[in-house]
């Protein structure tokens, strides 16, 4: 048995005698496993927003506001001084028991001095926002020019649908109100008057929330977001939603 | 003499754990941020400081006393005060890095002095 193998290695049928479709299959196949076929998925040197929104060169065009607002947190640097929750608490009226913005705490009991990472959450104004899918009375939108998911508190009707489709738990009722309440970039008490960055941003002393135009090649947002070097992810990704809230370390 | 020296030891037994209890514990600052911890534990018994390593050129002995500095930030950490003189990178790690080492946030601060969390977070 294992002389015929040996037998039969030792005629090579050398590469002459091969079709070229046997030899184009081959291609093929290495070009699936380099990854050119999974869309460079594979052995992708393109930065994270290719895989959030299209492939390369389209992705400018799958910034469809202008500005196009996003924020980018770097992480490691939170110490949940909670300062950005109380910048937001008092420009944005949120009474005690609610919230447009959070901290999450999690224990990495494992890790070498530092057992503790803490993670700031808002609304990620999602491209393909589920809250505005769902919602019965359009009172919650995606903001035509600038891409904020906002409410029209006067249109809804608090049947929460839009709490349950969130991926992100973005969303509170607000008795006060009597509407849901969300985060909106702050654009009604500071973007809209000309102010450039969210209560939140400016609060934070560890320079943690970058807020900007990603659609601004200018903006540094736009430069963190697609440098190849660093690394760049969203939360939930799988929830298909496109989310403009980016994580990075660093 | 002899029932001297005995109580002396014997002294010494009963002492010995109220020192320990007395070296300072956890000191929980929330200034200039809430949430920043001090632990003597892992100063004293992991890493095997005396008191005199800080007390009390760095830090007088009245916990929570240095939070009143204007200076006490993380400025003057990477300038070599406070925990600076010894968090540069070479005795201890860097204050410029691994920030919730030492920073527990506001969560782990409510969470260590079983302060209410109910009424909301603001």
């Amino acid at each position: 048995m294992i002389r015929n193998l040996i037998k039969n290695k030792q005629q090579n049928e050398g590469v002459e005698a091969l079709s070229n479709d046997e030899r184009r299959h081959f291609l093929k196949m290495g070009l699936k496993l380099t990854g050119v076929f999974a869309g460079g998925s594979l052995l992708s040197l393109v930065s994270v927003v290719v895989k959030v929104y299209a492939t390369p060169g389209q992705f400018k065009d799958k910034y469809p506001y202008r500005p196009h607002y996003s924020m980018v947190m770097h992480l490691d640097y939170c110490v949940d001084c909670e300062r950005c929750i109380e910048a937001c608490a008092a420009t944005n009226d949120i009474p005690k028991y609610g919230f447009r913005t959070n901290i999450l705490e999690r224990q990495i009991p494992d890790g070498i001095d530092q057992q503790v990472e803490f993670m700031p959450v808002l609304c990620n104004h999602c491209n393909v926002a589920q809250c505005a899918r769902v919602c019965p009375t359009a009172a919650t939108y995606k903001n035509e020019q600038n891409g904020i998911v906002m409410m029209d508190v006067k249109k809804c009707i608090g049947c929460l649908s839009c709490q349950l489709a969130c991926p992100y738990n973005a969303r509170y009722f607000n008795e006060e109100k009597w509407a849901v309440d969300k985060c909106d970039f702050c654009f009604d008490t500071r973007l809209s008057k000309g102010v450039d960055l969210t209560a939140c941003a400016e609060a934070c002393p560890a320079g943690v929330r970058i807020f900007g135009d990603i659609s601004d090649p200018k903006s540094r947002v736009y430069r963190e977001v697609h440098q190849v070097s660093r690394t760049v992810w969203v939360l939930r990704p799988e929830a298909g939603t496109k989310p403009n809230v980016f994580y990075t370390r660093g | 003499m002899k029932k001297l020296l005995l109580g002396m030891i014997l002294l010494g037994f009963v002492a010995m754990p109220v020192f320990a209890d007395d070296s300072g514990g956890d000191i929980h600052y929330d200034k200039p941020v809430i949430g920043v911890l001090f632990s003597h534990a892992s100063h004293v018994e992991e890493a095997g400081l005396d008191c005199d390593s800080c007390h009390n050129d760095l830090f007088s002995m009245e916990a929570r006393a240095v939070q009143e500095e204007q200076d006490f930030n993380m400025l003057a950490l990477s300038e070599g005060r406070y925990c600076g003189a010894c968090h540069d990178g070479e005795m201890a790690f860097a204050s410029s890095t691994r920030c919730a080492s030492c920073h527990e946030g506001a969560i782990g601060f409510r969470r260590s002095l079983g302060l209410n969390d109910s009424g909301g977070r603001h």
